[in-house]
């Protein structure tokens, strides 16, 4: 059975949360687009860790690439501009644009690394934000783009019209949310074996001697940029979709960076089950233990006067940051580690 | 037409100038051992040639063909195989991950999958070893798979940087061993080597570096004969 589990564990939590709806009423409710949040950010985390975790390429700017996806797929998609493509359409111009974008930002900085490279990509993802809130003729300053339509609006399949079903129930966006992620996990788990993915490692592992084995580092870096830029802006797609706005710049900020990082850092970098239970464990414990945590507390009727000090939200930072202090003390490879990373800390390896 | 001709090369590090003038020519399955001591630019004569390093001068062609202004993935599908000093090899990707990198310009699996096995064959342990990471290897196992991962690459010329380095003198003998029969297979090889002695008895011709410039050239047996090569290198002075 453990076995089975961990050769199949993709089939299994898939299983799993494709049936959930069905059995969960809640999933019909706010938790449904709660859990759709937290398969997007999982998309994106997935990005996040081809750059990060496979080609070892620090990014703290992964955000901008989610919020120019959302916006790309807004301003193709809402009602005040003539485009009004089909949100299909809309999410394949926002995967390509931003993969240009990310190639965009990869030439320039190809030479750098570590520290540098952070620093680059931190200050990219600052000029996003900046321009995306100042550009208000065409993003719309803080208001941001809305409403962005739901997939399939105005499209009749058997009866149903998907636009009003998706508005109406949010276990349909849960489940184009679920089939967005677990064809990224496939497409993740097939690159990772192909002849791109071991380019990937062998240019983190040792430039010179992947360039000995005829890999360019300059093309394979690139591609690291693309992919994971690609995948962010499908993520910020599903994004802006699925709460129908782009929400305000800010919602691209820093901060969202920086959780995404954490999220691949704490499940382990170059693990596709260690990025998922990150996410799920960081983002989950922000949307969805947070605020419920909250409302439990509420009914013992212990804080009436609304004291921070009383509210789980108010301690959440400082229970984010103990425990990414703790994991990374007791498991410095991540929670699910991948198999190299683990061997490289066993073995004191540089 | 040599299979490698290197003219006048000159290149270095910032101030420094590691080569100084040096031309040399390789044949088709030769084995030529570079000696020296340290510092005297043997590792940057490989790296030159592999593109590692950019020549500030001279010229390198292969096959005829100039290598100037080549990034080193480019030369390496040319046919130049470089074992770098130090092995590199990926500690933390198993052997066969290693030999399939190896093996990363062949498109035919099928192919590469025969190249494997033929390395294999060479160093029979890494066989034993496939699903076993780099890093796990000891250190002859390492400096094997080394150059398992560079004949992988079906190179014409392939240069071996200092394949003997830290190396029990029983695995040196394994290991030179199978240096000595890539000639047969129509493999050129450049072997840099402290270890003067076993280089030159293998090779087919010597050459002798000095502050980055040929001093002395000849037969493996000349040089390993002649008065000065005895007194600086063979620590019989």
């Amino acid at each position: 059975m453990r076995e089975f589990l961990r050769e199949r564990w993709e089939l299994v939590a898939l299983v799993a949360l494709a049936v959930a709806p069905l059995v969960v009423p809640a999933l019909g409710g706010a938790l449904g687009g709660q859990v759709t949040t937290l398969f997007i950010y999982c998309i994106l985390a997935l990005g996040l860790n081809v750059m990060v975790g496979y080609t070892g390429l620090v990014h703290l700017g992964i955000a901008a690439f989610f919020g120019i996806g959302a916006y790309v797929c807004a301003v193709l998609t809402v009602p005040i501009y003539p485009f009004q493509l089909p949100f299909v359409v809309a999410a394949a111009v926002s995967v390509l644009a931003t993969a240009g974008i990310g190639l965009a930002l990869g030439a320039p900085t190809l030479r750098l690394r570590g520290d540098y490279l952070a620093i680059v990509t931190l200050g990219f993802g600052e000029v996003v934000k900046v321009t995306l809130r100042n550009l208000e003729q065409i993003t719309g300053g803080m208001k941001g783009l809305n409403p962005v339509p739901p997939p399939g609006a105005g499209v009749t399949v058997a009866g149903i019209d998907l636009g009003r079903a998706f508005a109406i129930d949010p276990r349909w966006f849960y489940y184009l949310a679920l089939l967005a992620l677990a064809a990224v996990v496939v497409a993740m788990r097939r690159l990772e074996h192909s002849r791109l993915g071991r380019a990937w490692v062998a240019v983190r592992e040792d430039e010179l001697a992947a360039s000995a084995m005829g890999i360019s580092a300059v093309r394979v870096k690139l591609s690291a940029f693309a992919m994971s830029a690609a995948v962010a802006g499908l993520a910020g797609c599903l994004y802006a979709a699925s709460l129908s706005t782009t929400a305000d710049p800010n919602a691209y900020d820093f901060n969202r960076s920086t959780m995404v990082l954490c999220a691949v850092i704490l499940g382990g970098l170059g693990s596709i089950p260690g990025t998922l239970l990150g996410v799920a464990l960081l983002v989950g414990f922000d949307t969805v233990l947070a605020p419920w945590a909250d409302s439990w507390i509420q009914q013992f009727n212990i804080n009436p006067s609304g004291s921070s000090l009383l509210s789980f939200s108010g301690w959440r930072l400082a229970i984010f940051g103990l425990a990414l202090v703790l994991v990374m003390r007791y498991r410095p490879a991540g929670l699910v580690p991948s198999r190299r990373l683990a061997a490289e800390l066993q073995e004191g390896h540089p | 037409m040599p299979l490698l001709e290197v003219n006048d090369l000159v290149a270095g590090y910032g101030p420094i100038r590691a080569l100084d003038g040096v031309s040399l020519t390789i044949e088709e399955a030769e084995l030529v051992a570079i000696i020296g001591a340290n510092g005297a630019g043997k590792t940057t004569l490989l790296m030159a040639i592999s593109g590692v390093v950019p020549p500030r001068g001279g010229r390198i062609s292969f096959a005829g063909r100039p290598l100037a202004g080549l990034q080193p993935h480019e030369i390496m599908r040319l046919g130049v195989g470089h074992s770098p000093e130090g092995r590199r090899i990926f500690p933390r990707l198993s052997v066969r991950e290693n030999l399939e990198l190896g093996g990363f310009t062949q498109a035919n699996r099928a192919q590469l999958a025969r190249d494997i096995d033929e390395a294999c064959g060479l160093f029979p342990v890494l066989g034993d070893r496939l699903d076993q990471l780099g890093g796990t290897l000891s250190g002859g196992e390492q400096q094997m798979l080394a150059i398992a991962r560079a004949l992988v690459g079906r190179p014409r010329l392939l240069l071996l940087d200092e394949p003997s380095l830290g190396l029990a003198p029983l695995i040196v003998a394994k290991v030179f061993e199978v240096i000595a029969s890539l000639a047969a297979r129509g493999i050129a090889v450049v072997l840099v080597e402290q270890n003067a002695r076993a280089a030159l008895r293998l090779a087919s011709r010597g050459l002798v570096l000095e502050t980055g410039r040929i001093t002395l050239t000849g037969s493996g047996p000349e040089l390993a004969a002649d008065r000065r090569v005895r007194d600086a290198y063979l620590g019989e002075g």
